[in-house]
């Protein structure tokens, strides 16, 4: 979903970020981050939700075939045995969940890398080449924008097969068009200031210019967009796996809760099956729109001298 | 309003709603290849069907020629044919369109308001207690995805307490009076709706909210004050009057997203909308009715785009002119 | 007794661990009819001084001592309910640049009528809009323009109706904050004559706040010179004028000159060097000796007080009580 997270200050056309001094910033953020209480709920949050999901699958493997011995071990609560319960094939929950974290976010961070480069390239070339080329990509993009997100996604899914690869590419795709907007706007402003104007005087090739000039100067608004895009697409793979779009194989949190559903978990009231999965991702994106609303927060010089 | 606006931004409707139709052309006709291919794929078709469709859409000719049919047929309401149904697409969707309508309606209007309500509460006292609860509350309401609020809701008000109906839109069985049609109507929708107002209020609140404390800071705020106007005059003549244009803009977005959620929430509750459609035409490679679906999702929200537009411009006078 | 009097008044902001006192100390009165002009650099708390007047101080801002009495009743420390009775029907205020100060959205025969309605309960709609409509005449607007939005103004215009919509309640003190600043020469004059022929037809007071050295001497009878958060100097105007009168404090002085004498700009250039002090520092001796050519040792180790050089004529300077005494 390519919205960010709403009511942080959206960037007006041409408005600058202040991002004078990128390298510096660097540090200044880390701790700008900690200090600021959504800043750091975010990051304690990720942590302990990273902490369980790379560590925890080494701790508890969870075995695909380890199915109960029989009916009685089928959708069982909690117990010594299984801390979660057990599905509809009387496997343990606890390790499914840990397992299925990998597959969430393994999706969720190739598609925001996806959207993410074709968003501030287009946004880049965009506002640096102006003119028809500029004109071009914003009408594609304000029609990309318009596009229902879900609708779009489990289309394209449903026409294109069910893989973690077409999952990423299909969320990727349709990520994008906030990004290229954000970028455009900064890069409208950047390339009005003196020095970047000095340097293009002198000759600079477009290439130099982009790459040594507004590429540094970007990278930390990229970078908080990229943390608000990564929450709409843990949430997409979700909704998209829910809907019986994902990959059978590799199953992620929402694919989990696609069985929970049809396998009619939540008609006997199975609320272990229910839970783990759903907080997981929960967990995720709160952590990740935390982050983000903190970094537009503490970029936005508007909302820094208000607070 | 100008005349002259009216025709700029109809115009500007036209040309949408064309580039929608050449993008569902190229989305379902052109990049799967032959889409009576993809038909007898799913297993809907048997040879004989499949000639007869080769004919019907039209496929011996040229891509351009196609596209000209294609347009033709959407603008005579002519949709397709659905194999899961074996009905017009058209007749499948109908019934479907006024139940996902009356959802998202009821949704939508008690997520502005609520919406709205909290974010003026909270952005009139602008980092106050109540302020940051409400903003880390948005932020986890935010964070739920609408399917599994729609699963904890059901095991909730449905299987625990019992009191609800979670399937449905209709008690089955029954003969009702007109009047408990209604309420069994309105029963079961409680669930449903709720799950979209929970999900989506927070965008609301949170642009309120951060709307409210910026026009909050605005000079003509201290006007207000230094007239001598009570608190709440100042915070919703002068405040939120003005706070909520870009609330209209949001929108836009949240028509997006709840089209989304239509669908999550429909298949969760069995709400026989056309989120629930897309759902199981999905699960039938029933491709005309997902396209049919598709098409009528996008229109939906160019159009509710198109009247976002023209309510922001008559509410901001500025723009109203220009 | 005065109709307004601002005694030893002091204006803290807070924010985060550390506080600014953005007034300290300061007192001035202005009397019924009169005109007050309070000049000094942006930042020097002239704004604050006139906000704080009827409590429309910021939520980090708060009065932190002294005493403001106008029209007999001492405001400092009253509730919303109470300072909503004095606003706008007593003090009003024109602010800077009215094109913000103006409510976008709402056409201007309302904001004018809106505080008419709250103020005066039992007048009708009717009522309001006709003494709207001669309000905007007063000022030189057509009347017919009342049910334009403020963008459908020019600034000069806009800066009319804002001095309309403060005359609404006719209150007997106004309080101008800056203006003229955005306005063209040519407005800027229309614009001061406006409360000229105002001051006389209706004997208000007039406190005139600006950077604009030449606006208060042509508008105002006295002035007060601020420097972070302080009076340095009060007196006639005409001490503003080389060859009518004769400033005092090197501030003063530093301003005036900094002036364009011929017809440039008639704003304060940035001629001095230097920048004021920061406030949020302990201070110590006098706040200007950093920037002051003339200043001693003592100017950095003792406040100057405040020494009167003739009637109506005080300042704040080492240099000053040396002379007179």
């Amino acid at each position: 979903m390519s919205s960010p997270v709403p009511g942080t200050p959206s960037v007006p056309e041409g408005s600058a970020y202040d991002l004078s001094e990128p390298v510096r910033m660097r540090a200044r953020w880390l701790r700008a981050l900690w200090a600021d209480r959504l800043g750091r709920s975010g990051l304690l949050l990720l942590g302990i939700v990273l902490m369980l999901v790379l560590v925890g699958p080494i701790l508890f493997p969870f075995h695909p075939t380890s199915f109960g011995a029989s009916s009685a071990s089928i959708l069982q609560g909690p117990s010594s045995r299984h801390w979660l319960g057990t599905d509809e094939l009387g496997r343990d929950i606890l390790r499914q969940t840990l397992v299925g974290g990998r597959i969430s976010l393994l999706v969720g961070v190739s598609a925001t890398l996806i959207a993410i480069v074709l968003g501030a390239g287009l946004g880049l070339a965009s506002g640096y080449f102006a003119g028809w080329r500029d004109a071009v990509i914003m009408r594609v993009t304000d029609f990309f924008l318009v596009l229902p997100t879900l609708p779009l996604i489990v289309a394209l899914a449903a026409l294109f097969g069910q893989s973690l690869v077409i999952t990423s590419l299909v969320i990727g795709l349709t990520s994008w068009p906030q990004t290229a907007r954000i970028v455009r706007s900064q890069v409208l402003s950047l390339r009005e200031r003196p020095l970047v104007q000095r340097v293009r005087s002198l000759g600079a090739t477009d290439a130099r210019i982009i790459g040594s000039h507004l590429l540094p100067n970007l990278l930390p608004l990229i970078f908080a967009n990229l943390v608000l895009v990564l929450a709409g697409a843990v949430l997409a793979e979700a909704s998209l796996s829910f809907l019986g779009l994902g990959d059978p194989v590799h199953v992620s949190w929402g694919t989990m809760l696609h069985f929970a559903f049809s396998s009619g978990a939540m008609g006997v009231g199975a609320w272990w099956y229910v839970l783990p999965p759903g907080l997981g991702i929960v967990a995720l994106v709160m952590g990740f729109s935390l982050l983000g609303h903190s970094l537009e927060r503490i970029l936005s010089p508007r909302s820094r001298e208000a607070s | 309003m100008t005349a002259g606006y009216l025709a700029r931004k109809v115009g500007s409707l036209v040309v949408t709603l064309f580039a929608v139709l050449t993008f569902n052309f190229l989305l379902f006709h052109v990049l799967p290849g032959d889409p009576v291919r993809l038909l007898a794929r799913s297993g809907h078709l048997d040879p004989q069907e499949a000639a007869q469709l080769r004919s019907l859409f039209g496929l011996d000719h040229s891509l351009p020629v196609q596209f000209l049919i294609y347009l033709k047929d959407v603008a005579h309401g002519n949709l397709g044919y659905s194999f899961a149904y074996r009905a017009p697409v058209t007749s499948v969707i109908g019934p479907a369109l006024r139940n996902t309508i009356l959802l998202l309606g009821v949704a939508t209007v008690v997520t502005v308001a609520v919406g709205v309500l909290v974010g003026v509460v909270a952005g009139a006292r602008a980092h106050s207690r109540i302020d940051s609860s409400t903003v880390t509350v948005s932020l986890a309401l935010w964070s739920l995805p609408t399917f599994w609020t729609g699963m904890i809701l059901l095991i909730l008000g449905g299987v625990w307490l019992g009191v609800l109906p979670v399937s449905g839109i209709a008690t089955a069985g029954y003969e009702f009076t007109t009047w408990g049609k209604v309420e069994d109507t309105a029963q079961h929708l409680v669930l449903p709706a709720l799950t979209l107002v929970l999900v989506n209020v927070a965008e609301f609140v949170l642009i309120t909210r951060s709307s409210l404390v910026e026009v909050m800071s605005e000079d003509y705020m201290v006007t207000a004050r230094a007239k001598g106007l009570r608190r709440r005059v100042i915070v919703w003549r002068h405040g939120v009057r003005n706070a909520l244009l870009p609330v209209t803009t949001a929108t836009a977005l949240y028509i997006g997203m709840v089209l989304g959620g239509a669908i999550e929430v429909e298949t969760v509750f069995s709400w026989p909308g056309m989120g629930l459609l897309t759902y199981n035409s999905v699960l039938q490679r029933d491709y005309p009715v997902l396209e049919a679906s598709f098409l009528i999702f996008t229109i939906g929200v160019i159009v509710t785009n198109f009247i976002a537009d023209l309510l922001y411009h008559l509410l901001d006078p500025r723009v109203r002119q220009a | 007794m005065s109709l307004l009097e601002i005694d030893d008044l002091a204006v803290t902001y807070t924010r985060g661990e550390s506080s600014v006192a953005a007034v300290d100390g300061v007192s001035l009165q202005v009397d019924a009819g009169e005109a007050l002009g309070v000049v000094g650099e942006s930042g020097c708390g002239k704004t604050t001084l006139g906000l704080a007047v009827p409590g429309l101080l910021p939520g980090n801002a708060r009065v932190s001592g002294g005493q403001v009495r106008l029209d007999g009743r001492d405001l400092v420390g009253l509730g919303e309910r109470e300072l909503n009775a004095v606003r706008w029907t007593t003090a009003a205020f024109v602010f800077q640049g009215a094109m913000n100060s103006l409510n976008p959205v709402h056409r201007v025969e309302r904001q004018i009528a809106e505080p008419i309605l709250a103020h005066e309960p039992g007048t009708s709609r009717a009522e309001a809009l006709d003494r709207v409509r001669s309000l905007l005449e007063q000022v030189g607007v057509a009347p017919a323009r009342s049910r334009s939005y403020p963008h459908e103004f020019s600034g000069g215009m806009r800066q009319r109706v804002m001095i309309a919509m403060a005359l609404a309640c006719r209150p007997k003190l106004l309080i101008a904050d800056e203006p003229t600043t955005a306005l063209d020469v040519v407005s800027q004059a229309q614009v001061l004559d406006v409360f000229d022929t105002l001051r006389r037809r209706h004997r208000q007071a007039l406190v005139l706040i600006s950077h604009d050295l030449a606006a208060i001497a042509r508008t105002c009878e006295r002035v007060v010179v601020m420097y972070a958060g302080v009076v340095v100097e009060s007196g006639p105007t005409a001490i503003l004028t080389p060859g009518l009168g004769e400033a005092s404090h090197p501030y003063t002085r530093a301003l005036i000159r900094s002036r364009p004498s011929l017809r440039g700009p008639r704003i304060l250039a940035d001629a001095l060097p230097g920048h004021p002090p920061d406030l949020a520092l302990p201070m110590v001796g006098c706040r200007f000796a950093d920037r002051c050519p003339v200043a001693i040792d003592i100017c950095r180790t003792v406040v100057p007080p405040t020494v009167t050089i003739a009637e109506g004529h005080s300042a704040a300077c080492h240099l000053v009580s040396e002379a007179v005494s």
